[in-house]
């Protein structure tokens, strides 16, 4: 690669490394102090409250089980977790089917005012929730969706982003193959789902992590929307946990394991799709 | 700008693709923006059963109020550490995974997984771990002679606390544009500009920096909108705004003037100067990505 030739390494020689020591040192280093956090986590998530009250105290606790079946059954994190799981599946089923569709209708038809309807899109990017959330709080009271998974995933299945980047990879297909499927007389589902489905799978798969991730850390609006503790979902469930304590003591041991718990899902969705995710952001910048 | 390919020529069927769509859009998006700047000219009370019209003084309040221009600083201020931090230690991670000879997939892994961690999780955990009484870390703090981490009544340390997690939450998100965009730069360019004898890290600063600068830009705009909306759960899990306003983010102001309170003209005036911000932030990159262009679109 471009850097590692090892006639121009200066830190080295200060160091008095060779340059591609100096370059796995330094990523080692970063990634244990980002990952340390979690690894304590982990580990104190094992633990019972007294031993955690016990500061010093760093080794396996052998409390695990009892943590993790608290924290899902006790205090219901398990039906939190699949509340979660339905709302993020319903949003990136939901997004990137309407935004296929959206992004069809712009790249391969001609009708008036496109570049207004494009832009009327896109201009969505300046109305994040805070910026309208007293009024949405009030439209789904009138709507009678408060506490349902309507007013939780609702909000989140239409997306200037995923509409804008189905529609740059549209843009970069042949339009040989459009011609041809033309030709063929191919109807527009049909070429939607033959050709340009086919054609986007790392770009569908890219949209979907990027979106799963994003809906599974919501946290303010179904704060806000949500009451009803059987409906809501494991970010709030886990500020839940908080009041949870023996005896006057916090039982951080358990609140860690949920913790864990409600970032395990996310996490394993990252690294499965993490080549898809990275070639979207790549194309995101041009 | 649209290179028409027009395969179809029904433009009915086109309406029909792009009704969703649309229909999410105005009446999620578009319709509550629009009673935020109506809801803002009105006074509510008896919790929103009886509204006022009162004109601009939702804004005068705002624009009178020592809390707000407090949460306005903490909020910019909180920005700019966040920005800064988390842009540093990224650019860092990702110029050496880009010069990495070997074991790059699993090292890239260990260094973006805080993309998929929930905010709420990040808050929750450092909590703990950070905690006055019971966190480890803090424990091993407080080892150093005449060090007291007791953020929990200590304003700027609440601060430093919460700029932190969001730090660590941000990388990941960081670490994979910056290392799309290093291997995007033309190799022949970062060749002609190798500088004999110079040490990495200038490379990074004299010659990468430079030309990656559209990116940066991009994520200085992405990271401000982070900061100042995505750290709700930071604040609300850690601080609620304590001690004494010192992480009173808008946001969670905001929140609390809605929800708490049911102040919800004033709340929707704070809504309005969010919006403001963030507008004025896109045209900002827009404008950004456009000047600093180094290489081709």
């Amino acid at each position: 690669m471009a850097v590692e030739d090892s006639s121009i390494t200066s830190e080295s020689a200060t160091v008095g490394l060779p340059d591609t020591l100096w370059v796995h040192l330094s990523l080692v280093v970063s990634i244990v102090l980002m990952g340390a956090p979690l690894l304590l986590a982990l580990l104190m998530s094992t633990q019972s409250t007294a031993q955690i009250y016990d500061v010093t105290n760093l080794a396996p606790g052998g409390y695990a089980l009892e943590n993790y079946q608290s924290a899902l059954f006790e205090y219901d994190l398990a039906r939190y977790i699949v509340n979660s799981f339905v709302m993020s599946i319903i949003v990136v089923v939901g997004k990137v089917s309407l935004s296929l569709l959206a992004a069809l209708a712009i790249v391969y038809y001609d009708f008036p005012y496109k570049d207004a309807i494009f832009a009327f899109v896109l201009l969505t990017l300046l109305l994040p929730v805070p910026v309208r959330i007293v009024p949405l709080f009030e439209l789904m009271a009138d709507l009678g969706w408060a506490n349902s998974m309507l007013a939780i995933t609702g909000p989140y299945i239409a997306s200037a982003t995923a509409v804008f980047l189905f529609r740059q990879h549209f843009l970069s297909i042949p339009s040989s193959l459009v011609e041809t499927a033309r030709l063929d007389g191919v109807g527009p589902i049909e070429f939607l789902v033959d050709v340009l489905v086919p054609m986007s799978r790392g770009m569908i798969a890219g949209v979907s992590v990027i979106t799963f991730v994003y809906a599974w850390n919501q946290y303010l609006w179904p704060l806000i929307v949500v009451s009803d503790q059987q409906k809501q979902v494991v970010q709030v469930g886990i500020s839940y946990l908080q009041s949870a304590s023996q005896a006057g003591q916090t039982q951080w041991g358990l609140i860690m394991a949920g913790s864990i718990l409600a970032l395990s899902v996310p996490l394993v969705v990252l690294v499965a799709l993490h080549r898809p995710l990275l070639e979207t952001f790549a194309l995101q910048q041009k | 700008m649209v290179r028409d390919i027009r395969a179809f020529d029904d433009s009915r069927a086109a309406a029909v693709f792009l009704a969703p769509t649309l229909a999410v859009l105005v009446l999620f998006l578009y319709y509550p923006s629009f009673e935020t700047f109506r809801l803002s000219l009105y006074e509510t009370l008896l919790l929103g059963q009886q509204t006022t019209f009162v004109g601009l003084d939702n804004f005068v309040t705002l624009a009178t109020s020592p809390e707000y221009h407090n949460s306005l600083f903490v909020s910019f201020a909180f920005a700019a550490v966040v920005v800064v931090g988390s842009l540093t230690i990224a650019l860092f991670v990702a110029y050496q995974l880009y010069r990495v000879d070997k074991w790059r997939s699993i090292y890239l892994v260990a260094a973006i997984w805080p993309y998929a961690l929930p905010p709420a999780v990040a808050a929750t955990v450092l909590l703990f771990l950070l905690h006055p009484n019971l966190g480890v870390i803090t424990h091993y703090i407080e080892l150093i002679p005449g060090v007291e981490f007791d953020w929990f009544t200590n304003g700027p340390l609440a601060f430093g606390v919460l700029a932190v997690v969001a730090i660590w939450k941000q990388l990941g998100y960081n670490i994979v544009f910056l290392l799309a965009a290093l291997h995007n730069v033309p190799e022949s360019l970062a060749e002609t500009s190798r500088l004999d004898g110079v040490g990495s890290l200038t490379m990074l600063r004299e010659v990468y920096v430079p030309l990656i600068s559209p990116t940066l830009g991009f994520l200085v705009v992405m990271d401000t909108i982070y900061a100042f909306f995505a750290t709700f759960p930071l604040v609300d899990l850690m601080t609620s705004g304590g001690p004494n306003g010192a992480t009173n983010l808008l946001i969670f102001k905001l929140y609390r003037d809605a929800f708490e309170f049911n102040s919800l003209g004033l709340a929707s005036a704070e809504s309005i100067v969010l919006f403001g911000i963030v507008s004025i932030l896109m045209l900002a990159q827009l404008k950004l990505t456009g000047e600093y262009a180094h290489y081709g679109a």
